[in-house]
């Protein structure tokens, strides 16, 4: 029930934010000039920020971006949980340690740290666009080893259960099995997409928000959050804070329904 | 004899895991697009003959195996590469902030684990838990570290001990709560608790030694979590410490000390047992 509520507002968000975003003549990085930090109108909705840009085609925009960004990413991650956790499970003793070895050294690392380093070796000539497919990317080639452990867990267990031993008693080949195998890994699988959505976009949002993330003009959630370390801001409108407050609110919704798939 | 044996096994592993970081970092900082071109490049500044000489100083950094041999001799010499941003060794850099990220790390995680585990105690052993303990700690993890930092550095509450806390507390509470949840609802703690045995001595002799392992991992956990959300709490509160480090060295592109806190971090992991539990965890699956 609360899921169902939580996809149905999430939907909801997100086809209210492409009205805005794609309705003739918004574009978000559209510049009026006369109405810099406007207030709240009938030609801006949510007001303007500094540089006179529809603040509410901004946040439309990134709420858009983001979720695709993450679920992108999440899927990408997943899938490559997915084949090093099959993989290493059933590969030879040998192979399968070393796989382990590598997955306790990206668990080692933390995350902020070697998304900073990548990010700061991209070329100061990247385009925007490029900025967000880089972001995500990284994103999801950091994101696998914790999926991968899970995976790992979940084929060991299938692989020593009586109707896998009997599959393969009866002769069937190693690639048979992981055919059988896959398909009883998605409720492994699924929640642990979930659990990565709400991760990358925090992640996407924090980075942004050091000014390592996407690039402007291209608006995301943590180029919006550094509006908030201005005062001056601050005090000009207070539409400035409805970037967290939908970021936040979209949080919610995504943990509310990674909350009822896990269980 | 076996204990030791088992201390031993685990060090080497540690030891190949940090080397198996700083490889892969190497690699991956390697891989990245536009590595090799320096920023100093394009400033008109430079004249035509230091920017070549930049040039040969980056074609050095060519191949992965050679950065990797020229960042271990530099640590093993005690410098840790060269700072491109200052031009001084590493090491002279992240040495004093060390024990500024230190101490941050330390007040934040002893603070935040007395909070989490007073209020899961008390959330977990209540007859019928209710939801509203949940919602200070789903609503605290549906913000970002940076988005709080900025919130609370903006509206003059805490400083970044608090921050840091409130991040660690909510995440551990959650775990805390679902550990000792299904730790006092065993069969032995209700029949301990039905022969009217005093919650404390429940708590002290049956539910906390049960959980002791999970606590360990949820300890070296929070580690790892309190590590990631230093960078924006140091950053937006102007604390000199690591992580102001790194984000300065990631802005100026000074890959070098980027690397060395990337490792220094890896390795404090490492030594947190965050490693070994997983192994353990995996080895048991």
């Amino acid at each position: 029930m609360r899921q169902s509520l939580s996809l149905v507002l999430l939907l909801a968000l997100i086809i209210s934010a492409g009205a805005v975003l794609f309705r003739p003549g918004s574009s978000y990085v559209h510049q009026d000039r006369d109405a810099l930090f406007a207030q709240a109108s009938p030609v801006h909705p949510a007001g303007t920020d500094g540089m006179g840009r529809d603040r509410l085609v901004r946040v439309s925009a990134a709420l858009l971006l983001s979720l695709a960004g993450a679920t992108i990413a999440s899927a990408l991650s997943t899938a490559a949980a997915a084949a090093v956790g099959i993989l290493s499970a059933s590969s030879p003793g040998v192979i399968g340690s070393l796989t382990l070895l590598v997955c306790d050294a990206f668990l080692a690392l933390p995350w902020m740290f070697l998304l900073m380093m990548v990010r700061s070796a991209i070329p100061l000539t990247t385009s925007p666009l490029a900025s967000a497919v880089i972001t995500f990317l990284v994103l999801a080639a950091l994101g696998w080893p914790a999926c991968a452990r899970a995976v790992y867990r979940g084929t060991r267990q299938l692989r020593h259960s009586d109707w896998m031993l009997y599959a393969a008693a009866s002769g069937l080949k190693s690639n048979q099995i992981v055919r059988a195998l896959a398909p009883n890994l998605l409720p492994l699988l699924l929640p642990q997409f979930l659990v990565s959505l709400p991760a990358f976009i925090i992640a996407e949002a924090n980075l942004g928000a050091l000014g390592l993330g996407i690039a402007e003009p291209l608006p995301s959630w943590g180029g919006m959050l550094a509006e908030l370390g201005n005062s001056a801001t601050l005090l000009e409108t207070r539409w400035v804070y409805l970037p967290v407050a939908l970021l936040v609110l979209v949080l919610l919704l995504l943990e509310a329904i990674t909350a009822e798939a896990q269980r | 004899m076996r204990p030791l044996l088992a201390s031993v096994r685990w060090f080497v592993r540690a030891c190949f895991v940090v080397v198996l970081v700083m490889l892969g970092t190497t690699v991956l900082v390697r891989s990245a697009p536009g590595y090799l071109s320096d920023a100093r490049e394009m400033d008109q500044h430079y004249a035509h003959a230091a920017r070549d000489e930049l040039a040969v100083v980056a074609a050095q950094s060519r191949s992965p195996l050679a950065m990797l041999r020229q960042e271990l001799s530099s640590w093993f010499k005690g410098e840790g590469g060269e700072s491109r941003q200052y031009g001084i060794p590493v090491i002279e850099l992240i040495g004093p902030r060390l024990s500024v990220t230190g101490k941050l790390l330390c007040e934040s995680l002893g603070l935040s684990w007395l909070g989490a585990i007073g209020a899961a105690l008390l959330s977990s052993s209540v007859r019928r838990p209710r939801f509203l303990w949940q919602i200070p700690s789903t609503l605290l993890l549906a913000i970002p570290t940076a988005a709080m930092a900025t919130l609370c550095l903006m509206m003059g509450f805490g400083g970044p001990v608090a921050v840091m806390v409130l991040c660690l507390a909510a995440r551990d509470f959650k775990f805390l709560h679902a550990i000792l949840r299904k730790s006092w609802l065993e069969p032995y703690v209700l029949h301990a608790r039905g022969q009217g045995i005093s919650t404390a001595r429940i708590l002290l002799t049956h539910v906390l030694p049960a959980t002791g392992p999970q606590l360990g991992a949820l300890a070296s956990l929070s580690i790892v979590t309190a590590l990631s959300a230093l960078v924006p709490v140091e950053v937006i509160f102007n604390v000199p410490g690591l992580g102001q480090l790194a984000w300065n060295a990631a802005l100026n592109r000074d890959l070098p000390v980027l690397l060395a806190a990337t490792m220094i971090m890896a390795a404090a992991v490492v030594l947190a047992g965050a490693t070994k539990f997983e192994s353990e965890h995996w080895r048991r699956a």
